[in-house]
């Protein structure tokens, strides 16, 4: 039975190859291909490298980036951390609302946290206006500061749900041991309970980090004059010189680079770290002094409150009175009206192509997942390979990958919806194959083997069997594609024309042009779009806050 | 009711033979255990009749037809599994009733012959339950009851007893048996456990490192096995690695010799005798020549209906005496000299270089 192997997934393998091989290593291709190939002349050449290396101009966006994405991870790393230790070795009254709260500020997008805290600490934001007023100046949030302030508060949950749920899974006769040997509770902290979750921690800070330098809106709204590699990419792309793609392209090599360093930097920090032990009881949290509680709780309902802060102003500013694009006192819903008139095909356009995305994703993200977690051949070695690409592509480098790509035959795909859907699709894949992966990793294979031997075919045996076991998880991994690919921006914003713009553009293009109002309606459908796809994950997936990283 | 071959089946990954030329006859109705080691290639074996490896080169035949190039979905054979695999998402019923429905059976017939194999499994009643409201042996009960209803032409089990606890095994080892005799079901089962293997098998494979080492009955096997390897796994057995033999056939433990006929014209050879075959004090008349030790009792392992002795001696590795119903009082003290005694007949040989059996009566 040399060649028995040749089934219904061998079809699945060759598709998936196709479309990875077509949507991710082509335009990665055409990218560092456009990076080393001179704009007139065609001749191979490394002068883009040269400039963007050594040039002020690139060098001072790479300190930035490098700056904005090693603050963003620290203060993600420093609201994270004490919150995951709390939150699971003590008695806080609340957990479930805190983390729900930490989860819902995960996945509402950055870009709106950004200009949230501009009507906050903007010029004249409320809150820098009302500390003004008792004589306290604030900072301007324009700068290195708003940007860390926004990474931080947005990215922090990655930090606490990965944290929290390592934390779940230490045994806590280790604790116990430690402070059988006498070891005080700040030492037991340090010595014990945190290196035992370093791969927890150090995954969660190169998520932050990754997330930091590859996001495009927040700099680009609370930036002020700060350039990062992501803004400098998209502008060289788009100046109205013509745009530069072989400048463009050569920076996004550069910040697909640091990425991959970082990427590296981590897997070596882990290596031999396998600390996983078998789980005996499940750690037990214990009651504070009346003292230290208090100072717990503070702690912990500030981190989560504030980072809450941003969505509710943008839903309270979406209600308020406008005259134009300048708020008025009192309530009305004039915003909603007004995109209601003027932008609804936007809204159309979100909902449609995140469904389809999500429908893309859904099934060949549960095709290729089997494929990896159950016939391992040099092929899927491959594929498995190539998913770590979208995750340190940074949406702008994408959507710059696409264009330089698609606006060609044979497949010239530029101003379609389609290049659209595809980019979403692509994006978010390789997280719905790792899951997918882990989900079958908790499915027997001997239970479709058993199904197998008693008759049914491979592909029955697989919709029979193993669908019905993955369908939770699967349907949770679907939930959150839609969550982030009805949020996306800095790819959209590149590949979009009028007629094919969605929620995300607008609502950046509106903040530019000061439409406050309008903006804040079309985030509040937004944040509302995706507080309900959290709620339906959590009764799918019955409340497991680990499901959002 | 179906006679399985198995012929000259070879399978090898890289830097590793899993099955070397494995050649195995089992008979029709025949209870047949696949037993060794961890990595000795049964488990290969067994998944490879089911369909789900794919070996090198060989055939296997149910009933003189190749079944080796069927998909494993058409093979029409039985498997039971380690973890069970029972269908956590499907009620009793229907998990037993799985193969009937990927074979088109009409409903009413479905019905009745998962009622029937159900009862057979004692598990009448528990119809609607779901899995998890099962206990790990009524899982595997489930799990055999799904087998069996498809009326397999050969049934294979991949060590179904290992995840059961001590009690539960013994319990269900005897109904896998006593059922598998009633219905008639050539099976193939597959266990590293040996006591398990001796207790329920009509013959037994012992495999090691891709090959086979001993088919026969378990009283074969035990009695007359063909190789140190067997000797070693099947059993208890005191080895006497590498001994001298004079021209005669003399052999020394210590300072007892013995000329064993069998022996003559080797110059080594390794001896082996089981601990219940080792008596203590001399040997009463009538029980043919033996090998007399002087020892010393260095440990006392007492386990209710028998003890263990283990004594050393110089000229001989340290052995094991099994003390069948010990009489407490009667046990010596740790640090005693004692004679023990080696009946000639108990003895086992083997090459001293390729491990086979040496047979002493010829």
């Amino acid at each position: 039975m040399k060649n028995a192997r040749v089934d219904v997934w061998t079809l699945v393998l060759a598709v998936s190859v196709g479309v990875i091989g077509v949507l991710l290593v082509w335009p990665l291709t055409s990218i560092f291909a456009a990076s080393v190939i001179d704009n007139r002349t065609g001749d191979l050449t490394l002068d883009n490298y040269v400039r963007v290396l050594t040039r002020p101009f690139f060098q001072t966006a790479m300190l930035n980036s490098l700056i904005v994405g090693v603050g963003g991870m620290l203060g993600a790393l420093l609201l994270g951390i004490p919150l995951a230790v709390l939150t699971t070795r003590y008695v806080i009254a609340g957990r479930q609302f805190l983390s729900t709260l930490a989860v819902l500020a995960l996945v509402s997008p950055p870009f709106i946290g950004a200009y949230a805290w501009i009507m906050m600490l903007g010029r004249n934001g409320f809150i820098r206006l009302g500390l003004e007023s008792i004589g306290i100046e604030v900072p301007s949030i324009y700068g290195f500061f708003g940007i860390i302030l926004v990474f931080s508060l947005k990215f922090y949950p990655f930090v606490f749900l990965l944290t929290a749920s390592s934390l779940g899974t230490i045994n806590p006769s280790i604790e116990e041991a430690a402070e059988g040997l006498g070891a005080r509770p700040w030492r037991r902290l340090f010595q014990i309970t945190l290196p035992l979750v370093f791969p927890a921690i150090s995954a969660a800070a190169l998520l932050t980090f990754v997330l930091s330098i590859a996001d495009f809106g927040t700099p680009s709204i609370v930036g002020g004059n700060v350039r990062v590699l992501a803004t400098t990419a998209y502008n060289l792309f788009n100046s109205e010189m013509g745009g530069n793609p072989g400048l463009a392209s050569a920076t996004s090599v550069v910040l697909i680079a640091m990425s991959l360093v970082v990427v590296a930097l981590q897997r070596y920090a882990v290596r031999r770290r396998n600390v996983a032990g078998a789980l005996i009881r499940r750690p037990v949290p214990r009651r504070l002094g009346r003292l230290a509680s208090v100072v717990a709780h503070v702690v912990c309902y500030s981190i989560v409150l504030v980072s809450s802060l941003p969505s509710l102003v943008v839903i309270y500013m979406s209600f308020r009175k406008t005259s134009g694009p300048v708020f008025q006192p009192g309530l009305s819903l004039d915003s909603y009206a007004k995109i209601i008139r003027e932008v609804p095909h936007v809204i159309g356009n979100s909902a449609t192509y995140s469904f389809i995305a999500v429908a893309l994703i859904v099934i060949v993200g549960t095709g290729i997942g089997y494929l990896l977690a159950r016939r391992e051949t040099v092929l899927t070695g491959a594929l498995d390979g190539a998913f770590v690409i979208p995750f340190v592509m940074p949406g702008v480098v994408l959507g710059l990958a696409y264009v330089v790509t698609f606006n060609v035959p044979p497949l010239e795909l530029t101003g379609t919806a389609t290049i659209i859907v595809l980019m979403l699709f692509i994006r978010r894949l390789p997280y719905t194959v790792r899951s997918s992966v882990s989900i079958l990793k908790q499915i027997k294979g001997s239970l479709e083997e058993a199904a197998i031997s008693l008759g049914a075919g491979p592909a029955q045996a697989f919709l029979k069997i193993t669908l019905p076991l993955m369908l939770p998880g699967i349907v949770a991994g679907g939930l959150m594609s839609f969550i982030t690919a009805i949020n996306e921006l800095s790819s959209s914003l590149i590949l979009y024309v009028g007629r094919t713009m969605t929620m995300p553009v607008r609502i950046y293009l509106s903040v530019l042009d000061g439409e406050f109002g309008t903006a804040a309606a079309l985030a509040t459908i937004l944040l509302f779009a995706s507080g309900l796809a959290v709620y339906l994950i959590f009764r799918v997936s019955g409340r497991n806050e680990s499901a959002f990283v | 009711m179906a006679r399985l071959d198995i012929q000259n089946i070879r399978k090898s990954y890289p830097g590793v033979t899993a099955l070397d030329d494995i050649s195995l006859a089992i008979k029709s109705g025949e209870f047949f255990t696949l037993l060794g080691p961890s990595g000795c290639g049964k488990t290969t074996l067994l998944r490879t009749v089911a369909g789900f490896n794919s070996h090198d080169s060989g055939e296997i035949l149910v009933d003189g037809g190749r079944i080796d190039n069927v998909p494993a979905h058409r093979r029409n054979i039985g498997m039971v599994y380690q973890d069970y695999a029972v269908f956590p998402h499907m009620s009793v019923e229907d998990n037993v009733g799985f193969g009937l429905v990927t074979r088109k059976t009409p409903k009413a017939e479905i019905a009745e012959r998962v009622a029937r194999a159900l009862a057979l499994v004692q598990l009448g009643g528990l119809e609607a339950r779901l899995p998890y409201e099962l206990s790990g042996g009524q899982q595997q009960r489930v799990a055999l009851a799904r087998a069996m209803v498809i009326n397999p032409r050969i049934l294979l089990m991949d060590e179904p007893l290992s995840n059961l606890d001590a009690k539960l095994r013994v319990g269900l080892r005897d109904e896998i048996r006593d059922l598998q005799r009633s219905l008639g079901i050539t099976t193939l089962y597959v266990t590293h456990d040996q006591e398990e293997a001796l207790v329920i098998s009509d013959r037994i494979c012992i495999m090691e490192r891709g090959r086979v080492h001993q088919v026969g009955s378990p009283h074969d096997v035990y009695a007359r096995p063909a190789t140190l390897f067997v000797a070693s796994f099947v059993g208890a057995m005191n080895v006497f690695r590498d001994i001298a033999v004079g021209p005669g056939g003399e052999v020394r433990l210590g300072s007892a010799a013995v000329a064993l006929a069998g022996l003559a014209g080797r110059s080594r050879v390794t001896l082996s005798i089981r601990p219940e075959d080792v008596t203590i004090g001399g040997s009463p008349a009538g029980e043919g020549p033996a090998l007399r030790l002087e020892a010393t009792l260095r440990k006392v392992t007492y386990a209710g209906r028998d003890a263990l002795y283990r004594v050393e001696g110089s000229g001989f590795a340290p052995l094991l005496v099994h003390l069948y119903r010990p009489d407490t009082a009667r046990l010596a003290e740790v640090d005693t000299r004692l004679t023990v005694t080696l009946p000639v007949r108990c003895l086992h040989a083997f090459d001293a270089t390729d491990e086979r059996r040496i047979d002493l009566r010829p």
